[in-house]
């Protein structure tokens, strides 16, 4: 691979109004739906409010390459000569991919520190929720950029792949920093510490397949293995 | 049980904090744990058996109705923050030796990994059960873990961790502890953890949730 290849990263920018997740949702993943007198469901609403009326964003995109390699026993995908160790689980998920769509995305510094700085308060409630609706604004975020890329790729017949990151599916965190040098010139301004770890930490990275047999599965639980994992008690509460 | 006791209780169970919080509903009005606590110790309880008959055993509660679905991380969270209040009238008894606590627990997310809500709830729920907490954090390496070994001797070490990828990160700190501390006892936890895997890397105790933190710190202080 030479290093000096520059990708194209397809930016999109969402205010916060777009994509912070609506009380129902948001009552709903936190299981405070049924409680409206709730001071977790007060203070959500409260802070959903104001951050919908603030004029910061989410900030994301992709970057596209040929898929030159796919091997299933070793677990790597190599796309324009950078090779990523993704595991097998994910090699499999991308067998009829012959692109690849390597993302980053971030809801920005304002979820984390203001989790951080809760939490040293001992405000713990008001820091889980803070943090809750981080994740879910920067998912929201990179579902609106999954369906754009959806759409770009159907105009050329292609379809895509479900979305999948390192530090999931054995897919190790050291892999982000050839994802970010793939991705290289980038307007997220997510950083990588010297452990792989993103800032802002509600952020995403990963990657999504493109090819004319491509498809996306049914998400999560069904194709995960992993029977402690918290978000399948999730779903199965709701 | 003392009336004072009881409503402690039940304003820790159900999160009530002080006279000024609206919630839970059917209380409002009423004094809190904050006021309880006071009123308790003005009684001439001593606060060991406010800890023991009222405090631990309410938290105790709360964490069994989480493992059953009964409630969840925000209704927990509440219920510590009326703990926290009661304990501001407790805490300079365990500063003066009059209380004491069953022990001391580190915990911290292994290095590599940022996630915490998970382990914050353990923090919470083990403090609120009667053992002195040291939070070493997110991306906590071994050195970290040995340093607060140095300091709090005899103490048990829990390790929290989100990703498949940084739960291995576990094993590194069990086999570094060990080589100098082999006597330390650990709990591992986390969604990618599993009682198997815990014991494939030597923890003595795998926590699927807070409570089980709690009966495996028991256990250790029984054994």
């Amino acid at each position: 691979m030479s290093d000096s290849v520059e990708h194209t990263f397809h930016t999109y920018r969402f205010p916060y109004g777009e994509v912070l997740p609506s009380l129902d949702e948001l009552a709903r993943y936190l299981h405070m739906d049924e409680d409206a007198e709730h001071p977790a469901y007060l203070y959500m609403k409260e802070r959903l409010a104001e951050l919908t009326s603030s004029d910061l964003e989410a900030v994301g995109g992709y970057a596209v390459g040929a898929i030159d390699g796919l091997d299933l026993q070793a677990g790597t995908l190599t796309v324009e000569g950078v090779t990523f160790g993704v595991g097998a689980q994910v090699c499999g998920y991308l067998k009829e991919a012959t692109e690849a769509a390597l993302f980053l995305c971030t809801a920005g510094p304002l979820f984390s520190d203001e989790a951080h700085e809760l939490n040293a308060q001992g405000d713990f409630l008001e820091a889980y929720i803070i943090d809750a609706i981080g994740s879910l604004t920067v998912e929201r975020a990179m579902d609106k950029i999954h369906k754009a890329l959806e759409v770009e790729q159907a105009k050329r017949g292609m379809k895509i792949t479900n979305r999948y990151s390192p530090g999931y599916c054995n897919w190790p965190l050291r892999d982000q920093r050839p994802l970010f040098d793939f991705v290289s010139e980038n307007p997220t301004g997510i950083a990588l510490s010297e452990s792989c770890l993103m800032h802002p930490i509600k952020s995403v990275s990963g990657v999504i397949g493109i090819g004319v047999k491509a498809r996306r599965r049914a998400y999560g639980c069904v194709i995960c293995q992993n029977k402690t994992c918290i978000y399948r008690r999730l779903v199965q509460k709701n | 049980m003392n009336e004072i006791l009881e409503k402690l209780f039940t304003c820790i169970e159900f999160g009530k904090i002080n006279t000024a919080s609206p919630y839970p509903p059917q209380m409002r009005g009423q004094e809190g744990a904050m006021e309880l606590t006071k009123q308790a110790l003005e009684a001439g309880i001593a606060p060991s058996e406010i800890m023991d008959s009222a405090l631990i055993p309410a938290m105790t509660r709360v964490g069994q109705k989480f493992t059953e679905g009964q409630v969840f991380v925000p209704q927990m969270l509440l219920s510590a923050k009326a703990m926290n209040a009661a304990l501001t009238h407790i805490k300079p008894f365990f500063l003066s030796g009059e209380v004491k606590r069953k022990g001391t627990f580190i915990i911290g997310t292994v290095f590599g990994d940022l996630h915490d809500i998970g382990k914050n709830l353990v923090c919470m729920m083990v403090e609120g059960a009667g053992w002195e907490v040291v939070d070493l954090g997110v991306d906590a390496s071994a050195e970290k873990f040995l340093a607060a070994l140095e300091e709090h001797p005899g103490a048990h070490i829990g390790l929290s961790a989100l990703l498949t990828t940084t739960m291995t990160n576990m094993k590194t700190i069990i086999d570094k502890v060990h080589e100098t501390h082999p006597e330390v006892k650990f709990i591992v936890g986390g969604a990618p953890v599993s009682a198997e895997f815990a014991q494939e890397i030597g923890a003595d105790g795998y926590a699927a949730d807070p409570q089980d933190d709690i009966k495996i710190l028991e256990n250790f202080l029984n054994a």
